[in-house]
């Protein structure tokens, strides 16, 4: 059946290249957008027009007060938490303890059976990750998973707070790629997901509304100094 | 869900007409022009350098095809090198059997789909409900027109055709009770009641937005989410993609994604843009454990070794659905296949047989519109124009001969500018016998199809030749060009053949001014 379907394939492929349509050239670098003098405001600014709040701050402490302050705010129960550097130098942990919510971690989930996993991951009511890059021209990050940083990480809650460095900004969507793939591609990630601001839907009657599947409220805080 | 097998095409015209007298789909469709219409235009605008990317996009998919088969076979060992399995299914009948099979070898009983038209192209739902499982869809329009058991009828905003009014009931009615009319409402409705089916969910169902060969990753785009919680909560997931969806490298994806969002929605990226890589890696909490990629060709290798393969570059954005002045008018199920809009009109004949969708290359008035807005700017008005073509040339066409005389004259008189002079000469001779204004409001018999939706113009009184000859005569002292007006040319070469070409014409011209003046 495979030998067959590729053989059908490569006839078709062979004698459609006498209607190949007629391409011009174009330059290598042609859609290449960038950021301009100042990367980290222009990623807050492009987060803040697709739905999103972005705050960029200059150093650890004045982030911890941020995130303090949406922890008044939400007051959440049941926070789902990423393990990565940044957070830890944080203090995320401390942070969350002091606010009284409990956090849900690779390592709290791992001993778990696996429904009892999914019921306490759906039972998040704020997810808090950092990312693997950010793109300043889009407004989005990039979050890629491994053990310690779930797919349902930056997802599977109402609210969504990402905690971003400067130096893992980049100033377009082709700088990301071309970082992705000088880290490998044999090692890519098995699952690399690009967030472009809070879960939206036009489907009843093209009226925006948000939050129909992933967060519907997504927190952006980009951190100058660390 | 309704299936719509192949022998259920129903007449354009009549879907059209019925389409244009409802209010409440008019009212939908109406704020298509002014939203995602608009912020496509928008989009290219704000992009610099847009014309190139689109161009580049054009670029990839033209080499890629090409080669389709090494790059198939280069995905499928990428696939397996992440340790996924793949798929080779030949037609909508072999995609459906593997599908099931997998579905049965798991024991699932509950499957979330996140939307995927290759699915509906393929009639999935049903068949995996006859095996006894429940299908979910995920997406928010999607699961609406599940609830109300019809199809999609736009590429990404299946409901479009439904009103407020008729969601809130069709919610209401899944939920027992009576459901506000509002939109956030609705969908935080749904929201709750599909999260619960994510919990459950043993199988993720989705189609794939790209297919990287390099890598072995399947792209999904979704804004909503629902593709995210498909391919991160449900054991085993199962990705049925087009083989036209394969782009050779991972550096090609950036060049597809830009275009992509801006073309489907006005976005610079859609919200979600997921590159999953086969089963998830040791220690992962979350993420399918067993990856499936249904490759599949249900007549796209047809297609591909044809002349209308160009229309494989499609990257089924929806922005030709949009800009088109027909779709905006009739809606999505008027056109009677998977795929709607210009783009459904020419790959619905090429997938479903000519002559069972001979309306569709008709459903178009060459604007242009579409290929305006296409991101990998397809040819569509050229295909239509090719596919009306082959209307007339294929064998099982019906050759019209009364049709074929009159061209056939009408093209002989083109030729020659004696007999084009004479045929022009006689029109405003039998214009001025006829009564009514420059419109011509209704034609009888055979040609009724010409005046049936909109007036034929009627010839004019005089030839703009003799008004020229006319003025020339006004403004210089000299004569006017002879041969400008009758009498015709002096020199006739072949006088005979000519002399006979001029009676059959005179006869022609008598035929339809018989049937303009028949009233």
């Amino acid at each position: 059946m495979r030998e067959a379907f590729l053989k059908r394939v490569r006839e078709a492929a062979a004698s459609g290249r006498q209607y190949r349509v007629h391409t011009a050239d174009v330059p290598a670098r042609a859609g290449y957008i960038g950021a301009g003098d100042d990367p980290l405001a222009r990623l807050a600014n492009e987060v803040t027009l697709v739905g999103g709040h972005a705050q960029v701050v200059e150093d650890l402490p004045q982030a911890r007060r941020e995130v303090v302050a949406l922890l008044s705010r939400f007051a959440p129960k049941s926070v789902l938490c990423w393990e990565h550097p940044l957070l830890d130098r944080l203090g995320l942990a401390e942070l969350l303890q002091n606010a009284g919510a409990g956090a849900i971690s690779h390592a709290s989930l791992s001993p778990l059976p696996l429904t009892e996993q999914r019921q306490q991951m759906l039972a998040a009511d704020l997810c808090i990750s950092s990312v693997s890059y950010a793109v300043a021209e889009t407004g989005t990050l990039a979050v890629a998973s491994a053990p310690g940083r779930e797919r349902c990480g930056s997802l599977i809650a109402p609210v969504h707070l990402a905690i971003v460095e400067a130096s893992q900004v980049l100033p377009d969507l082709f700088d990301l790629f071309e970082k992705l793939e000088a880290e490998g591609l044999e090692r890519l990630p098995s699952n690399v997901t690009l967030i472009t601001g809070p879960s939206k839907s036009g489907d009843i009657e093209l009226t925006l509304t948000t939050g129909v599947h992933g967060p519907g409220e997504w927190h952006v805080l980009v951190i100058r100094n660390t | 869900m309704s299936d719509y097998a192949r022998h259920e095409h129903h007449d354009f015209m009549a879907a059209s007409a019925e389409a244009m007298a409802d209010p409440g789909l008019q009212g939908a469709l109406g704020k298509l022009a002014s939203s995602l219409g608009q912020r496509n235009k928008d989009a290219w605008a704000a992009l610099e350098g847009s014309d190139l990317l689109r161009e580049k996009a054009r670029k990839i998919k033209d080499a890629t095809l090409a080669e389709l088969d090494k790059h198939l076979e280069t995905l499928e060992a990428s696939v397996i090198r992440r340790g996924g399995h793949v798929h080779f299914a030949d037609d909508a009948e072999a995609a459906r059997t593997i599908i099931q099979q997998i579905v049965r070898d798991c024991g699932a009983k509950k499957i979330v789909k996140s939307k995927s038209m290759t699915s509906e192209e393929i009639h999935l739902n049903g068949a995996l409900e006859s095996i006894g499982c429940q299908v979910v869809e995920t997406d928010l329009g999607e699961y609406i027109i599940q609830l109300a058991d019809e199809r999609p009828s736009h590429l990404v905003a299946p409901a479009i055709h439904k009103r407020l009014a008729d969601v809130t009931e069709v919610l209401s009615r899944d939920a027992g009770r009576q459901l506000p009319a509002d939109p956030t409402e609705l969908c935080a409705y749904a929201r709750g009641r599909l999260r619960g089916h994510f919990a459950e969910a043993e199988v993720g169902i989705t189609g794939g937005n790209f297919a990287v060969a390099e890598t072995g990753t399947v792209v999904l785009v979704t804004n909503e989410g629902n593709g995210r919680l498909t391919t991160a909560l449900p054991r085993v997931h199962i990705a049925l993609v087009g083989i036209e969806k394969v782009i050779p490298k991972f550096a090609d994806l950036p060049v597809f994604l830009k275009v992509l969002a801006r073309a489907a929605t006005g976005q610079k990226l859609s919200i979600y843009t997921s590159l999953t890589n086969g089963p998830r890696q040791p220690g992962e909490l979350d993420g399918p454990e067993e990856f499936h990629l249904v490759l599949l060709d249900n007549g796209r290798s047809k297609i591909l070794g044809g002349p209308l393969r160009e229309s494989l570059f499609c990257i089924r954005c929806g922005a030709c659905l949009n800009a088109c002045p027909i779709y905006r008018n009739v809606g999505g199920h008027a056109y009677g296949g998977v795929y709607a809009g210009p783009i459904g009109a020419v790959i619905t004949p090429l997938y479903d047989g000519l002559p069972a969708n001979h309306h569709l290359p008709a459903a178009s008035s060459l604007c242009g519109a579409c290929k305006a807005a296409c991101p990998v700017k397809i040819a569509i008005p050229d295909m239509l124009v090719k596919l009306r073509e082959q209307l007339h040339t294929a064998a099982e066409a019906k050759p019209n001969r009364l049709e074929g005389l009159a061209y056939g004259l009408w093209a002989r008189s083109l030729r020659s500018p004696w007999l084009y002079r004479v045929s022009t000469w006689l029109a405003t001779r039998f214009s001025r016998l006829r009564r009514g204004g420059r419109w011509i409001k209704r034609l009888p018999g055979p040609l009724h199809g010409w005046t049936g939706s909109r007036d034929f113009p009627a010839p004019a009184a005089s030839r703009f030749r003799d008004w020229w000859a006319e003025e020339e005569k006004l403004h210089t002292s000299q004569s006017p060009n002879p041969g400008a007006s009758w009498p015709p040319l002096g020199i006739q070469p072949n006088r005979g053949l000519l002399v006979a070409s001029a009676v059959l014409l005179a006869l022609w011209n008598l035929f339809l001014v018989g049937i303009i003046l028949w009233k």
